[in-house]
């Protein structure tokens, strides 16, 4: 049986009625028309269906969407500040860190993640925070120009280091 | 999208309720923890439960406490990455937060649990397969059919333990709270697996895993974990190890232990004491211990990987472990 | 009046891509987030078997389903197809027999998924097995048994055999002959995006397809034909692409049952295939055994090579082919060879079938050849990159099987690349068990022929320019993910002096955009990119006649640049609103003038240069690209494992239209050449593949993939746009035998076989340790340590 659903999606209170057996991904794309969230294998081996709960990584395709009661989701829609795309996003433009653009949401959702976690990543780490989705058209290198940049343009906005660390 | 099979979906507050549920729908019920192997087998058909209990609406099994006396008592619906950033895990067990961060990627770290990982399903390249996939094949012996692939006379389903955090946690004398409608019962991590990679686990009924409990670690003893995989995310293991060796690396040994996974239904448990009492951990021991460990594990085609290459890579594996202890960097070039 | 640099110029800019921002932000629209009114959910029943005679279907009790509206089998949509017009061998239904685990056999619509699932579960087969032919012997072997019963050749898709010169006399003349045998394992593209088309029949007559297709042109003409509708009343519409590699290259069965689905209900029906339904789509990479001779003289002048390759197939043509051709073709380039011999042989088995994958048909030999240059090196004590350049074509010549060379830049490429990876200063001597190797390669800029014959242009753009100062360009090609919206956007914007973020690139919509023949064999730079620069030009030369009458100078002296149109001898007049105009004012100027509207067509049709030879009539393009890598590695003697410490790529692309997108591709090809090397292989357990899954089937993650150096060498091909070429599947060509000749650096044993697992990498280690106790050497010794460094 269909049970309610109350949680907040890109900032938004959202309330829904939904199937237990329907997916974060599903419902995100197919009831809340947040098609940005990808799908590439369904079963958690890609990485394009990432979002973020509670600020964390998420793949949600093997999420139940009943599972997110009273939680905070952001999807690639919901990166956005202010109006103003984010710097992540701005750098994978400007890197051309997209080919296909089809791992492009769920990588730049790792990738906020981890310059929020950790501002300064060093190679490895960077490598280690992209490797949870796979991109099969670039080979990621243009990928990591664009955390790097991210980097270096989140720094120069963050009034205070620490504003740029995890918030728990 | 690949769907999930419809079921009903509960959350109890409390473990009291959770155990009550489980005793009413009984089989036809399922723990749903991170979900993220739950999930994705329910997506192949293997498993069609009409009830899902969730663990995500009691507090109470999830977070790392003090153990009295010593050790961690980490609740079983805490993360992998929350076990694996933990400062006194880090601090006193981190074999274990090194397995926490070799499981899949960081992103399932962040979802999937300790709970679900002492418990995550035995894994074969026959089993894991769509429901298609298995139609096409023949269904096999631990899902639906009459006749093991791996092993076509065996009366017994070869998948294999997988978790990356077991081999660790058996070496740490790991045990796990089981709680069910007659009562709760704590028995050790090795306890919990058969040699039937079909019916694997040696929970009751109904139970529940509520927390892995961890006794404060041997002085004077350390244990590495190892694992080898073709990629290096989002790869299961086609080995698992870890090693333990406890007393004075150079004046003499006490006690070694290897446990190898990936192998079969349950990890291989091989004490070496006798082995290594009283000698100092030198490069020709490691060899012995490598080789021992090696010994009693059989590994069949459940994996992509070649048994005898994987059987050769114990050897392999188990010996650089030793000789990290022993402070050789690795032979590796 | 010439396209002048007189400022600065559109090419060669760094600031990302036209299509950046929607994928970014999550805007672009994949076929998969199109939403209809009414729109219903299509699925596909496949066969578990893999070679079959359909004895029953019952369809009733599927139809029967609440929520179902149609149920169609084979006989709805009888009408053969294939890419390849001499291969029609498909059916979107299987009718009669199936002959993979895979084969579609009935595909239903119903108001949801779940209830569409449920009714495939509802319909009943009755399959009579068949004996099955799983490999390339029994293929050739078993003529009982006939996967194609009406084939013309038993279970041969395709023999090609060409001879040029006297091989043998060719050996006579040599020094050293090398002799090895290959096998390169079959491999898929897996675009991260699962296939996936909606079809939309309207009350009119009128067909609607949007389809994740790398060729909406081939698409159309196919719906037309297999649903019986005029062509004129279909419509193809690519949306965003979630990459294709070749893999979307077929039509698919997909395309034509929400098609036919949607015209049975009248509803928009669509349908995305699973993860593993693409597996079993395929049209990957042809596993290739190959046996190949050389002959090479002290000197390093190759005197001759004889080469024969078996391809495995699958059970359906494909391209295949095509592919058995360009298995061949491209042996007589980068190195001049004066006499050569090959024969394909591609055949059908019970499996899924292959095709074309990036690098289509010249990945495997060129993997062979490559080995084999540094075998020969090693065995006459040459340095492997003198060897290669001592070879080298030349521009402005003809190879031996009559391929017209145009611009080359391969010595320029073996020096770039060896100066930046230290290739000389490396070689055999890193130590043990570390070893760096080098490979060239080339690749086509597209087919001078088209699939189908025909004497019309291989791409038409059509370019509209209006007072608001937009430029619209319309195009039939297909971007998926390589970057051709950009390529056409910065082309214009070169000619036209404005900015490609003023522009709209609509493409692959087969009712707004004329037709260009799609992404596939590397052909959209070259041609796409000649009939935007035509079309550009012409657009320019209408603005250009009524501005510099306004100006008050000769047309031929006008600059575009900037948004600002000037005369160009008077560079202070630019930003002077006296003397100049500003873009948007030109086209006003220009309309008010004429009293016409501004727009122009442009179009690319490759010279009619065939080979002189008959027998080569697929091969010949317009021009080749080429490329240097070197691979540097640290090989684990006790495990096997290899790990890519670095890959240097230097590519031959012409002229970079856009560095950042071409520098894209060479990355991207290395990245799926060192996922074919290490990790990527079709396993079987029978018919069965072992791993239809991304879980099991290894594609490299970003920790599986090494630091990738690109250096972009520019040759100015006289006859591409500004001088461009391809740089989307040449690039690959050279990833893994680099990768293979650092292995053998490293150790000293070749890797004859793809992908080199550490077990095949510590069985050969192995073999050679025991040759090594019994004295004895291999076929080719490997040179001392050291010895073949040096120029
Ligand atoms: C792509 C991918 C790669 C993976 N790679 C690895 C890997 O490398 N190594 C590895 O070890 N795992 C791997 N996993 C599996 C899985 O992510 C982990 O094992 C994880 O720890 C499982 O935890 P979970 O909470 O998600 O378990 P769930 O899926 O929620 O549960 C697993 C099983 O345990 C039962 N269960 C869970 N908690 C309890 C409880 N408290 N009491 C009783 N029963 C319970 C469930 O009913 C279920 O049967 C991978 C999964 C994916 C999708
Ligand atoms: S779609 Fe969720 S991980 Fe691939
Ligand atoms: S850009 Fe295509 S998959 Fe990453």
């Amino acid at each position: 049986m269909r049970q309610i659903l109350r949680l907040t999606v890109n900032g938004e209170a959202a309330e829904s009625l939904v199937a237990p057996h329907q997916s974060l991904a599903d419902f995100l794309r197919e009831d809340l028309g947040l098609t940005g969230t990808k799908h590439g294998c369904d079963l958690g081996d890609c990485g394009a269906c990432t979002v973020l709960v509670d600020g964390e990584p998420r793949l949600s395709c093997i999420t139940l969407a009943l599972e997110c009661e009273g939680r905070e989701v952001t999807t690639i829609e919901g990166v956005a500040r202010d109006g103003r795309v984010h710097p992540v996003q701005e750098a994978f433009d400007r890197c051309v860190a997209a080919q296909c653009g089809y791992c492009t949401p769920g990588l730049v959702l790792s990738c906020v993640a981890l310059l929020r976690d950790n501002p300064s990543p060093s190679e490895a780490q960077i490598r280690a925070g992209l490797s949870g989705n796979i991109c099969r058209c670039t080979g990621y290198t243009k990928i990591m120009d664009a955390v790097r940049e991210a980097a270096v343009e989140l720094a120069g906005q963050a009034p205070s280091p620490a504003e740029g660390s995890r918030r728990d | 999208m690949m769907r999930l099979p419809a079921f009903d979906y509960r959350v109890p507050r409390e473990v009291g309720e959770a155990v009550s549920l489980l005793a009413e729908y009984g089989e036809d019920a399922k723990v749903l923890a991170g979900g993220t192997d739950l999930l994705p087998s329910m997506k192949q058909g293997l498993f069609t439960p009409k009830v899902l209990v969730s663990l995500r609406g009691m507090a109470e099994l999830r977070g790392i406490r003090d153990a009295e006396g010593g050790g961690l008592r980490v609740g079983a619906a805490t993360t992998l990455r929350d076990v694996a950033r933990d400062p006194r895990v880090l601090a006193l067990y981190p074999a274990l937060a090194d397995a926490c961060s070799t499981v899949a990627t960081h992103i399932i770290q962040g979802t999937g649990t300790l709970g679900g990982n002492v418990l995550l399903d035995t894994r074969c390249t026959y089993y894991n397969q769509s429901a298609f996939w298995r139609t096409a094949l023949g269904f096999c012996l631990k899902k639906g059919g009459d006749v093991c692939h791996v092993a076509r006379t065996s009366p017994t389903c070869m998948a294999t333990a997988s978790a990356d955090t077991v081999p660790a946690l058996i070496l740490m004398g790991a045990n796990a709270r089981l709680v069910g409608a007659a009562g709760e019962r704590v028995v050790p991590v090795e306890s919990l697996y058969t040699d039937d990679g079909r019916d694997w686990n040696t929970l009751r009924p109904g139970e529940l895993l509520t927390e892995v409990l961890l006794p404060p670690p041997a002085p004077g003893s350390a244990i590495l974990h190892r694992k080898m995989r073709r990629r290096q995310a989002i790869d299961y293991g086609f080995l698992l190890a870890a090693v333990r060796v406890d007393g004075d690396l150079a004046g003499g040994l006490t006690d070694a232990r290897v446990v190898v996974s990936c192998v079969g239904p349950r990890p291989v448990v091989t004490p070496l004491g006798d082995l290594v009492a009283g000698r100092p951990l030198t490069a020709e021991l490691a060899e012995e211990i490598a080789h021992a460990a090696a010994r009693p594990a059989a590994p069949l085609t459940t994996h992509g990987v070649m048994p005898s290459y994987r059987k050769k890579m114990i050897r392999v594996t188990v010996r650089r472990a030793l000789d990290t202890l022993r402070g050789e960097p690795s032979a590796a070039v | 009046m010439t396209d002048r640099p007189d400022a600065p110029s559109a090419l060669g800019q760094r600031a990302g891509k036209i299509d950046g921002p929607p994928k970014v932000t999550g805007a672009a629209v994949f076929a998969d987030d199109l939403r209809l009114p009414r729109m219903l959910i299509g699925k596909i029943l496949r066969s578990p078997h893999a070679h079959a005679r359909i004895a029953r279907i019952d369809v009733s009790r599927a139809r029967a389903l609440p929520g179902v509206h149609a149920v169609i089998t084979g006989e709805d949509l009888p009408e053969r197809y294939g890419v390849i017009p001499v291969s029609q061998d498909e059916t979107a239904l299987k009718i009669g027999k199936v002959r993979m685990v895979g084969d579609e056999v009935a595909a239903v619509a119903a108001v949801d998924e779940d209830t569409a699932l449920a009714a495939l579960a509802l319909i009943e087969v009755d399959y009579e097995p068949l004996p099955e032919i799983l490999t390339v012997e029994d293929a050739l072997t078993r003529s009982d048994v006939l996967i194609h019963e009406d084939a013309k050749n038993g279970n041969v898709t395709k023999r090609v055999f060409q001879r040029y010169g006297n091989v043998d006399e060719g050996f006579a003349e040599a020094d050293v002959i090398v002799e090895d045998e290959y096998l390169y394992e079959a491999s898929t593209h897996v675009p991260l995006e699962t296939h996936c088309a909606v079809g939309h029949y309207t009350p009119d007559g009128k067909l609607t397809v949007w389809s994740s297709t790398q060729i909406p042109h081939y698409l159309h003409r196919y719906l037309a034909r297999v649903l019986g509708i005029d062509a004129a009343r279909v419509r193809v519409i690519k949306p965003e692409v979630g990459a294709g590699y070749g893999g979307k290259s077929d039509p698919f069965p997909l395309e034509f049952c929400a098609a036919e689905l949607s015209r049975r209900t009248g509803r928009p029906v669509k349908i995305a295939y699973t993860r593993e339904e693409v597996f079993y789509a395929h049209r990957g990479r042809h596993q290739f055994k190959m046996w190949l001779k050389m002959g090479v003289k002290k000197s390093g002048e190759i005197t001759a090579i004889d080469y024969k390759c078996w391809l495995d197939g699958g059970a359906y043509s494909s391209f295949g082919v095509v592919t058995s051709y360009y298995a061949g073709v491209f042996m007589t380039l980068p190195y001049t060879l004066p006499r050569y011999r090959f024969e394909a042989i591609r055949v059908f088995t019970n499996k899924p079938p292959a095709g074309p994958k990036r690098g289509h048909g010249a990945i495997q030999p060129r993997f062979a050849l490559e080995l084999h240059i540094d075998k020969a090196a090693a065995a006459l004590g040459i340095d492997p990159v003198d060897l290669r350049r001592r070879n080298c074509v030349e521009p402005g010549t003809e190879t031996v099987n009559g391929l017209r060379i145009t611009s080359v830049a391969l010595k320029e490429c073996l020096d770039a690349v060896t100066k930046a990876s230290g290739y000389h200063e490396k070689r055999g001597r890193l130590g043990p068990n570390r070893g760096i190797g080098l490979a060239a390669s080339t690749y086509m800029c597209g087919a001078n022929h088209s699939i189908y014959a025909s004497e019309g242009p291989h791409s038409t753009v059509q370019m509209k320019l209006d007072r608001s100062g937009q430029v619209a360009i319309f195009s039939g090609t297909a971007d998926i993910g390589q970057g051709s919206v950009e390529m056409l956007g910065r082309i214009a914007a070169e000619v036209l002096g404005i900015s490609t973020r003023d522009m709209r690139v609509v493409e692959g919509d087969t009712d707004l955009t004329p037709v260009d023949l799609g992404s596939y064999s590397s052909r959209v730079t070259f041609m796409a990119g000649n009939a935007v620069l035509q079309a550009a030009r012409r657009c320019r030369d209408q603005l250009a006649g009524p501005v510099a009458a306004k100006l008050g100078c000769a047309p031929a002296d006008l600059v575009f640049r900037d948004h600002r149109i000037w005369p160009g001898d008077h560079p202070e007049w630019k930003d002077d609103p006296a003397h100049s105009l500003s873009f948007r004012q030109g086209v006003e100027v220009a309309e008010a003038a004429t009293g016409q509207g501004i727009g122009a067509m442009g179009s690319y049709r490759p010279p009619r240069i065939g080979s002189r030879f008959r027998q080569t009539s697929v091969g010949p393009s317009p021009a080749y690209s080429f490329t240097a890598q070197v691979a540097e590695v640290t090989v684990d003697p006790e495990t096997g494992e290899i790990s890519i410490d670095r890959i240097w790529a230097a590519h031959d692309c012409g002229k970079a239209i856009n560095p950042q997108v071409v520098e894209g591709q060479v990355e991207g090809c290395v990245y799926m050449g060192v996922g074919e090397a290490l990790l990527e292989e079709h396993v079987f357990r029978g018919a069965l593949y072992q791993s239809p899954s991304i879980l099991e089937y290894k594609i490299p993650t970003s920790l599986d993939t090494p630091p990738i150096e690109v250096l972009l060498v520019e040759s100015h091909d006289p006859e591409g746009p500004f001088g461009a070429k391809e740089a989307g599947e040449g690039p690959q060509l050279s990833t893994v035998p680099a990768i293979a000749n650092a292995v053998w650096d490293a150790t000293g044993v070749w890797m004859n076989e793809t992908p080199f697992l550490p077990e095949r990498v510590l069985k050969a280690l192995e073999a050679k340790r025991k040759a090594e106790a019994k004295g004895r050497t291999a076929a080719v010794a490997p040179a001392p340590r050291g010895s073949g460094s040096g120029t």
